[in-house]
């Protein structure tokens, strides 16, 4: 039986359609790869420079990551707070608006949860629901002051938000320090309840239901930016502002709801880590899990599942740094040399990808910006 | 009350004041070319530690200058290059660099000197405190502005240098030129990578002598990430003065005066150094505001024209 030619071209279509996502795929692995390679290759010169096997720093700090189940339990749970972080980061880099305050939205979304933890007393699920709604409004409020300031007055939410984050530090340091600080020595408040701990799995490690929690937001953001209307829209504005306007869709609106959704997933990360790790809101708790959400969403492309990779390739990083700090001279703040290194590895353009973006674009015969992590 | 407004207040805001001022000089020029320059709390930390690593096994306070000096450069060249060569985010850019620098001094500070949080060492030499010829016997005076090390009078001798540099040569109105309009600056025949990469080069060069300042001096000693947002502050004030030189200068000063009484009013009131410490973040987002309100204004008013 012999097929039309519309059969037959649909097919032709299709195949060059799986060939480009193959090939999209396949930059996608190779470029972040690269760039993790090389990364580990200067993170070497360095160890070795210190006088250090770098060998046998990496294998420890493998091991460390990844052999046994303690080590790799351990692993999880530094994963968890950068599958949030991540996230939020790469949804907001997607629709376009660079969020680099997710480490404040975090801060204040952890005392939030902290204070609703031990304030309010009701049943396990209620009260771990509400402490997580008052972590995700806390993000949101304070995501909402660069969107509102950058969709009303032009402001540039990049500097807004570059002076948010020093001052959620800070005031939220002057709660736990003050007005909330719990009796004792440390800048903490009170324990959370019992009722609104979230689970840990062993007793080995904090690692805690959060981290299911993690993986069901990444499933439910995957199908709201790739199967939803609402997805699509924002992914349109990410691209190419004008061109959606033209479509209609309200550019304005558009940047403060991805701002909300992201201050929202930044505050669960603080959430998380106040209900399920230290069970507490302690000030300066955080050692930069919202930059590292950066790295995350850069390395990720900005797409949920590359967010789970990529966060599980800098938790094992900083949780297989910790044993290579204890069995070697070199200290766990290889690790965010590393990830600096990598971030500035992608963000560049390097001549290659330059060309082949050229290229590409005078094949389309259309100059949309791609909405790689680095463009802003 | 005494105990808090005194000259040793004074001799206080001026030494806080000192990385501030070096940090905006150097913020100052890249802003003038349109760069905004957020990896200058890496430049200060890398120059830190060379300072202080020089300094202990030289022994030699020049040769530690130096060295900070160039740590800072070098860090300065790979922001600009990356940047403005291979065109990454400056924002993406800029963070990246701090992490760098805040990762590579700390693990250098264990493998090169064997301490993980703080190293501080009495082969440290100190810096000569230099007395001024003439107000030297006034009493008042002489206790107000003598006394202090080459690296306090030179990031305030350098203050209206770069200023006049700015608005005087003609090099100052290339580097406006760039950074109000990169086009047309191009269009008639300025190199302008090599003017912003100029920029950013220089700004590595004042960040180098505050972070020597901050280690070698202010201290004399070296702790993990002990910029503490100097450099983003110095920013803050930039953006507040918007790019005017002196106004910029005045502001870090006050933020150097706050920082000095939050310190005196810790001690003797017992207020929380956050709610100082905030002011100058606080102060900005101010400032972003109400130029935000202006822009705003100014296209309506030109839409009505229109």
């Amino acid at each position: 039986m012999a097929r039309s030619r519309a059969q037959l071209s649909d097919i032709g279509e299709s195949r060059v359609a799986w060939a480009g996502h193959l090939r999209h795929l396949a930059m996608g692995i190779l470029k972040p790869s690269a760039a993790v390679g090389l990364a580990l290759l200067i993170g070497a010169g360095v160890i070795w420079a210190m006088g250090e096997d770098p060998i046998f720093a990496y294998q420890t700090l493998f091991n460390g990551a990844f052999k046994g189940a303690g080590n790799f339990v351990a692993t999880l749970q530094y994963t968890t707070p950068l599958l949030f972080t991540g996230l939020a980061v790469s949804f907001a880099f997607r629709a376009g608006v660079a969020n680099i305050g997710v480490e404040g939205q975090m801060l204040f979304g952890a005392l939030a949860a902290g204070i609703v933890g031990y304030t309010i007393s009701a049943p396990h699920f209620l009260h771990v629901a509400l402490a997580m709604i008052a972590a995700a409004v806390a993000g949101a409020v304070w995501a909402f002051i660069p969107a509102i300031l950058r969709a009303r007055l032009g402001v540039n939410e990049l500097v807004v938000c570059l002076m948010l984050n020093p001052i959620a530090l800070l005031l939220t340091g002057y709660f736990s320090s003050y007005p909330l600080k719990a009796p004792g020595p440390t800048n903490k408040t009170y324990d959370i309840l019992a009722s609104a701990q979230l689970q840990q799995f062993t007793n080995s490690a904090q690692l805690n239901t959060g981290f299911i929690l993690a993986l069901v937001l990444l499933a439910v953001f995957w199908v709201i930016e790739n199967r939803t209307g609402k997805g699509y829209e924002w992914k349109l504005v990410g691209q190419n502002p004008l061109f959606a306007r033209y479509g209609g869709i309200g550019v304005q609106k558009s940047i403060i709801g991805a701002f909300l959704v992201s201050g929202m997933v930044a505050g669960l990360a603080g959430a998380e880590q106040v209900l399920g790790v230290y069970r507490a809101f302690y000030n300066g708790f955080s050692p930069g899990y919202g930059f590292d959400g950066i790295a995350v969403a850069m390395l990720a492309k900005n797409s949920p599942i590359g967010v789970a990779f990529a966060a599980l390739l800098l938790g094992a990083l900083n949780s297989g740094g910790i044993v290579m700090q204890m069995m070697t001279s070199v200290t766990r703040d290889l690790v965010k040399m590393l990830e600096a290194v990598i971030i500035l590895l992608l963000a560049a353009d390097f001549a290659i990808t330059s060309f082949k973006a050229r290229r590409k674009v005078a094949k389309a015969g259309t100059a949309g910006k791609s909405i790689g992590g680095g463009q802003a | 009350m005494n105990e808090i407004l005194n000259l040793g207040l004074i001799t206080a805001i001026i030494r806080v004041s000192t990385p501030l001022v070096f940090a905006a000089l150097g913020g100052l020029l890249t802003f003038k070319a349109g760069i905004l320059n957020i990896a200058m709390d890496g430049f200060m930390l890398v120059a830190a530690f060379l300072g202080i690593l020089t300094a202990y096994f030289t022994g030699n306070l020049a040769w530690a200058v130096f060295a900070a000096v160039l740590g800072s450069v070098i860090m300065a060249i790979l922001f600009g290059y990356f940047n403005l060569k291979f065109k990454a985010d400056i924002f993406i850019a800029g963070i990246a660099v701090g992490m760098l620098a805040s990762g590579l001094t700390a693990v250098l500070l264990q493998g090169a000197l064997g301490q993980t949080g703080v190293f501080a060492s009495s082969k440290i030499p100190r810096f000569s405190q230099i007395q001024i010829p003439f107000i030297d016997g006034i009493p008042i005076l002489s206790q107000l502005f003598s006394g202090y090390s080459i690296l306090v009078y030179l990031a305030f001798l350098f203050t209206p240098v770069v200023s006049l540099a700015m608005s005087r040569t003609k090099w100052g109105l290339r580097v406006r030129a760039v950074g109000e309009n990169p086009d047309s600056a191009a269009s008639v025949g300025i190199d302008v990578f090599k003017i912003k990469m100029e920029t950013v080069i220089l700004s590595g060069f004042f960040c180098g002598l505050g972070g020597a300042y901050l280690s070698l001096d202010y201290v004399s000693l070296f702790s993990r990430d002990m910029t503490a947002d100097r450099g983003l502050i110095a920013l803050a004030a930039i953006f507040f003065a918007q790019g005017n030189p002196v106004t910029t200068i005045a502001v870090t000063v006050l933020f150097g005066i706050a920082q000095a009484l939050a310190v005196r009013l810790q001690q003797s009131v017992g207020i929380a150094p956050q709610i100082v410490q905030v002011i100058p973040y606080f102060v900005t987002m101010i400032a972003l505001i109400a130029v935000g309100f202006q822009t705003v204004h100014h296209r309506k008013y030109q839409q009505v024209i229109e």
